[in-house]
This record gives structure tokens, C-alpha cells and sequence, in this order.
């Protein structure tokens, strides 16, 4: 059984709101579904429910914009995603953390709602975490290898190391061999006697 | 802005850092109420050049046209060249002594590429500081004397000093991120001793950026005229 969620839907028109719920509760069957049709009342709404995810029609926030609604009124760990009924500019969505339309087909939201409930809330995030294969690409680095014999020995191209070592550097704030093999071994990277 | 008539010790006191600009001319504490001029002229300094460095260092964002001001360039390369070595033979090798002394407890290997990465450093620092002392300073004296050396000029130099400032930054964060070490007052000590080793290279390449560089393009593009 999928953990429960709750969703709130912001939007003035009660066949929208009912369809939109109709085709999530498709997706998701173990929904709990809160509707709100004008601000005041999904303010109400979102104090009362706090809700896992809000779909809600950037037209309802008006030109205010979403950001301010975001700060001020919702919870860090609610999700939203833009319901659009009419077509909308990119520099409004991406505010959202996913946008919809009520013409997209029901397995195209169900892809892009999925992925937005498995999505880590924003706190929870591993941040500069290496990946193995950074690791491996670190090892090899410290080694005094080329980008080149670290490639052929990971079976990767060379523009695949380089790609590695950039994401290494801005992930430790590290730049060179020597500071790459403090980190290194002060996290048992490698062997002590290596 | 200080003036020549200012006491030496208003400016000193209100900006210690300032004993480091005096030290690198070889002026002597203890001058009373004497004024910057006066200080100056008793230690043959010449004061337009010691206060368009004051002047640099404290300039922080980077208003002043230092390519108009009247300095002595020989001067301002003397200077230069005893900042070097401030940094080459003092506070250098001062920091790896303290910084080897306080890895003795810890794990051994971490402690060799510790140092290893100080001693690198300092490798790179030096072989910059060589190169400015053997190209860069030389080609300068040649443009003072007006007979400049050709295949050079200013601006291939002026690019190389961010990564030097940048290289011991790394070592900072690298030292207080990543390496497992009781925080002992030894070990602060020694990071309080990077943190201001890096403020004075920064002041350091500052002179060099902001009040040599611009000074030589002038003299560079006047040439060019003629």
C-alpha cells in the first residue's frame, strides 16, 4: 500500500477541480483530495490540511505572484505544481516545482506527478555526495593518472572524466590532486598503507 | 585620504596592518609625532610612493587612478621585492612549522598530504613571486630607463594572480571541512595564521594589480604614441 497523500486543488471552476481529481486519483489511488476555490479559502485550506502537494492555477495568485504566496503562506515541505487551463509564460511556471495542462494526457501528469511524489523534499536532498564512480574517477586522480588512463581503466571516455572531475569540484570545493587526496584519506577512501 | 603632513602614528594605529608596509621599507617604530613626510624622509622613502601604497591597501573598492599618481616605480618594485621575501622566507615557512608541529598527533599519512599540499603551495607561490622578480620586475626597470624590452608587455602578467589567492582558500576550507582534528588553540592558531597569510598575498597582489599594473599600461600606451 502506497502511503497516503493529500493533495489540495486551487482552481475557480468545480469541473476542473472534480476532473483534475478524477484523473489523479487514476494515478495515486490513495489520495485524500481538498478543494479551494478562490484565495482566501485555500488559505484556509492549506492552514487546516497542509497538504503534501498543491495544484493550483498561478491565474488564482494573480500578479502578486507566486513566489511571495510561497514564502509567506505555504509550508516548506508542500509541493506545487502549476494547473494551467490556458497557455502560460516559462517565466511564470518555473516557479513551480512542475506545471500542468488540462489538455495533457493523463499518462503525461501521471509521469510528471510520480516523480514529483518520490521526489526528496527539498530539506532531505543528499547534497555533495559523491557517486561511486566520482569516487573511482577521485582515486585515480590522486594516483597522479591522466584523464586518459583514468578513462581507459574505468572503460569511459575521456570527456566523461572531464565531466566527473568538474562535478567533483564543485561538489568538495576542491581543485587540485594534493587537496583531493586530503579528502581522500580523510574519508577512508583509501587505504591508510595504499 | 592621508596626506604627508598626517602623524605616522594616526595611521598606524588606526591601520596596524600599515607596520607590514613600513617593515617591507625598512622604517623604524618609534617615531613620536613625527608626520609621514618626515618619516619618510629620514628613512629615504619617497612618500608620494608609500602613501599611494597605504593608499591602495586601504582602497578596497578599488576607486583610486593609480595611474596617475606620482610614484616612484623603483620604489614601489623595492618594496615589492622585500614583500616577497617577507612571504618566502618568514611567514611561510613560519605557518608549515606550526602547521607540521600540530599534526604530529594525527593520523600520519593525512598529516604527509597536509603538508604535502602546504609544501606545493608554497612551490607555486614561490615560482611566481621567482618570475616576477626575473621577467616581470626587469622588463619594468627596461620601460623606466626607456629602452623596453621587446616580446613583453604587462598584461600577460596581470591574469596570473586569482589562482594563487584561490589555491589557499582551498587549503582553508579543505583543512576545516575535511580534516578530523580535535580543534586545539595550536590548530586555530595556525588557521588564524593562513586566514591572515591569505589577506596579506591578497593586499599583496592588490599593489600589484591595482597600482603597478595600471602605472606600466600607461607608460606602455604613451610609447606606444611616440
Amino acid at each position: 500500500m502506497k502511503p497516503q497523500i493529500k493533495i489540495v486543488i486551487a482552481e475557480s471552476s468545480e469541473i476542473i477541480r472534480k476532473g483534475v481529481a478524477a484523473v489523479l486519483k487514476h494515478i495515486y489511488h490513495n489520495v485524500d483530495f481538498f478543494y479551494a476555490n478562490e484565495l482566501e479559502q485555500l488559505k484556509l485550506a492549506l492552514n487546516r490540511h497542509k497538504p503534501d502537494i498543491l495544484f493550483i492555477n498561478p491565474i488564482l495568485v494573480g500578479s502578486f505572484g507566486f513566489n511571495a504566496f510561497k514564502k509567506n503562506i505555504l509550508s516548506a515541505n508542500t509541493k506545487t505544481v502549476a494547473l494551467q487551463t490556458v497557455f502560460l509564460e516559462q517565466s511564470i511556471l518555473k516557479d513551480y516545482d512542475r506545471a500542468i495542462s488540462i489538455y495533457d494526457s493523463e499518462d503525461f501528469i501521471g509521469k510528471k506527478i510520480l516523480s514529483l511524489i518520490n521526489e526528496p523534499p527539498e530539506k532531505d536532498k543528499p547534497q555533495n555526495v559523491l557517486s561511486m564512480r566520482e569516487k573511482d574517477v577521485i582515486l585515480g586522480v590522486i594516483k597522479g593518472l591522466t584523464n586518459k588512463q583514468i578513462a581507459d581503466k574505468l572503460c569511459l571516455s575521456v570527456h566523461t572524466i572531464i565531466t566527473h572531475r568538474r562535478n567533483i569540484a564543485s561538489k568538495l570545493q576542491i581543485h587540485s590532486a594534493a587537496g583531493l587526496t586530503i579528502y581522500a584519506i580523510s574519508n577512508k577512501l583509501v587505504e591508510v598503507d595504499d | 585620504m592621508y596626506k604627508p603632513t598626517d602623524k605616522m602614528s594616526l595611521l598606524v594605529t588606526s591601520h596596524y596592518k600599515m607596520m607590514l608596509v613600513m617593515a617591507r621599507f625598512g622604517i623604524a617604530l618609534g617615531f613620536g609625532d613625527k608626520t609621514i613626510r618626515e618619516v619618510c624622509a629620514e628613512n629615504q622613502v619617497d612618500t608620494n610612493t608609500f602613501l599611494a601604497i597605504v593608499e591602495a591597501l586601504l582602497d578596497v573598492e578599488n576607486k583610486t587612478n593609480f595611474s596617475v599618481k606620482e610614484v616612484s616605480l623603483k620604489a614601489v618594485l623595492k618594496y615589492l621585492q622585500n614583500s616577497h621575501s617577507y612571504f618566502l622566507q618568514f611567514r611561510l615557512p613560519a605557518i608549515r612549522e606550526k602547521l607540521s608541529e600540530v599534526l604530529q598527533n594525527g593520523n600520519s599519512e593525512l598529516s604527509k598530504a597536509v603538508l604535502f599540499y602546504f609544501d606545493e603551495y608554497v612551490a607555486e607561490v614561490k615560482k611566481h613571486m621567482n618570475y616576477e622578480e626575473k621577467t616581470v620586475f626587469p622588463y619594468i626597470l627596461s620601460l623606466i630607463e626607456g629602452k623596453p624590452k621587446a616580446n613583453y608587455n604587462i598584461e600577460m602578467f596581470a591574469r596570473q594572480h586569482n589562482q594563487i589567492e584561490a589555491r589557499l582558500t582551498e587549503f582553508k576550507s579543505i583543512i576545516i571541512k575535511y580534516y578530523p582534528i580535535k580543534s586545539t588553540y595550536e590548530l586555530t592558531s595556525v588557521l588564524f595564521d593562513i586566514f591572515t597569510c591569505e589577506e596579506d598575498l591578497a593586499s599583496h597582489n592588490a599593489i600589484e594589480n591595482r597600482l603597478l599594473v595600471p602605472k606600466i599600461l600607461k607608460i606602455e600606451f604613451d610609447n606606444l604614441k611616440i
